[in-house]
């Protein structure tokens, strides 16, 4: 049995072919609508969002690093006027220590220095008494070897003690 | 008869035709041809729609496999042509950009796997430029309003109406007969060398000719003519739709 086989003419203008045409240019439509393009743009969207999430979370991790550094020049600054704070306040102190060690040292030498004044003040003093006795048993020795027994003893002495006493206020005058 | 002889020369001459009626039947008054042109348009299809599903499977934000780089070429690249051409506001125009083009161009390269050309039947082109026809009005309408579109036939002077109809008239015309005007014509040329080859080859005895001088005519009919068409039907469909919107393309 042999097939018969129909064409239709060379140009010719057939409605079902058009329709089914228009159907088939749709389905295709519908195919790179939302198979290639949806889903293309989807992904791209997707990788545009990490993008920016990226690029946000690394201009926050700068932000927070600039932060962090003027923090800590901050602190660096703070710790350093302190540090020259408290350096000043030591020398202060120091200063005032050593003022007041001199003073003390100096009012100690006042006393060490009174003490031996009135020291020797005090020791001239007795010394003055003792040679005013002697000078006076050696005059009276004197005046005995001198006048051999002329004078009684009592008299001379009075003398003398006149005569010594007589020096005595010169030589504290003098 | 195979379908290949059509392209092979029948021995007792050149027919041409268009393409083979697979099944005819009726709808009411309508006498529907199920053809070769809508049956290998759905092959067209089925292989479209599995291979974009292939492009798009897997598809990551980081690390993105070779095929996920060429689907995102693809993509890039429509929407690239659509907004040089027809504005950002198009954008969304750009998938059916993309898949006009892809049915165009199978339609008329699927000749080199042996069937017949989809675009070599006149209603496959006159049916894609009645939708551009269409989508030319309704924007037209959509900016001027239908008061305006309706004065764009009487301008400048109400004389030009039938001269403006025309015109309107003639773009699908001239756009779905060029498309198939050249497909067609490369596949009757195409059918003509093999002829005269087959008849030499048969006078001769030796096929000394049928190598080499169709895979060139191939090469340009088939190949060339069938992408530039293409290309020249989606550019055709974009710059009337943009000049029919006629704000201006450079603005957002």
């Amino acid at each position: 049995m042999v097939e018969k086989v129909l064409y239709t003419d060379f140009l010719t203008i057939d409605v079902g072919t058009i329709l089914f045409t228009l159907i088939n240019t749709l389905l295709i439509f519908l195919a790179f609508r939302f198979i290639l393009f949806k889903r293309v743009d989807a992904i791209v969207e997707k990788r545009k969002n990490e993008v920016d999430a990226t690029y946000t979370e690394a201009e926050k991790a700068r932000s927070e690093a600039n932060a962090d550094k003027e923090k800590y020049a901050a602190a660096m600054s703070g710790a350093k006027q302190e540090a020259a704070e408290l350096l000043s306040r030591a020398e202060k102190k120091a200063q005032k220590e050593g003022d007041a060690i001199l003073a003390e040292a100096r009012s100690a030498a006042q006393t060490v220095r009174e003490r031996a004044t009135a020291e020797t003040e005090r020791e001239r003093v007795q010394a003055r008494t003792e040679l005013q006795g002697e000078i006076a048993d050696l005059a009276m020795e004197l005046a005995q070897k001198i006048m051999e027994k002329e004078i009684n003893k009592a008299d001379h002495e009075r003398l003398i003690d006149e005569f010594i006493e007589e020096i005595g206020e010169e030589g504290d005058n003098a | 008869m195979q379908i290949s002889d059509f392209f092979r020369g029948s021995p007792d001459g050149i027919d041409v035709h268009g393409p083979k009626v697979l099944l005819s039947f009726q709808v009411g008054s309508l006498t529907i041809n199920l053809t070769e042109t809508i049956v290998i348009s759905w092959g067209i299809i089925l292989a479209v729609t599995l291979l974009l599903l292939w492009l798009t499977s897997g598809m990551k934000t980081r690390n993105i496999s070779k095929r996920q780089v060429v689907a995102e070429w693809i993509v890039q690249t429509v929407y690239d042509l659509v907004e040089s051409s027809m504005g950002k506001r198009w954008r969304s125009f750009a998938p059916y950009i993309g898949a006009l083009f892809t049915f165009s161009i199978l339609g008329s390269l699927i000749s080199m796997l042996g069937f017949r050309s989809v675009t070599a039947d006149y209603n496959a082109p006159l049916a894609w430029a009645l939708v551009t026809f269409v989508m030319i009005h309704a924007t037209n309408i959509r900016t001027n309003g239908i008061g305006g579109y309706l004065k764009g036939y009487v301008d400048p002077v109400p004389v030009m109406l039938p001269i403006n109809v025309l015109s309107e008239l003639s773009t699908p015309v001239s756009m779905s007969l060029r498309h198939f005007g050249n497909i067609v014509s490369g596949m009757v040329i195409t059918s003509l060398v093999y002829f005269a080859l087959s008849v030499i080859t048969k006078s001769v005895g030796v096929a000394f000719m049928t190598i080499g001088i169709p895979a060139v005519l191939s090469l340009y009919f088939d190949l060339f003519s069938g992408f530039m068409q293409a290309f020249v039907f989606i550019m055709l469909t974009m710059a009337y739709i943009s000049n029919a919107d006629g704000r201006d393309p450079e603005a957002a």
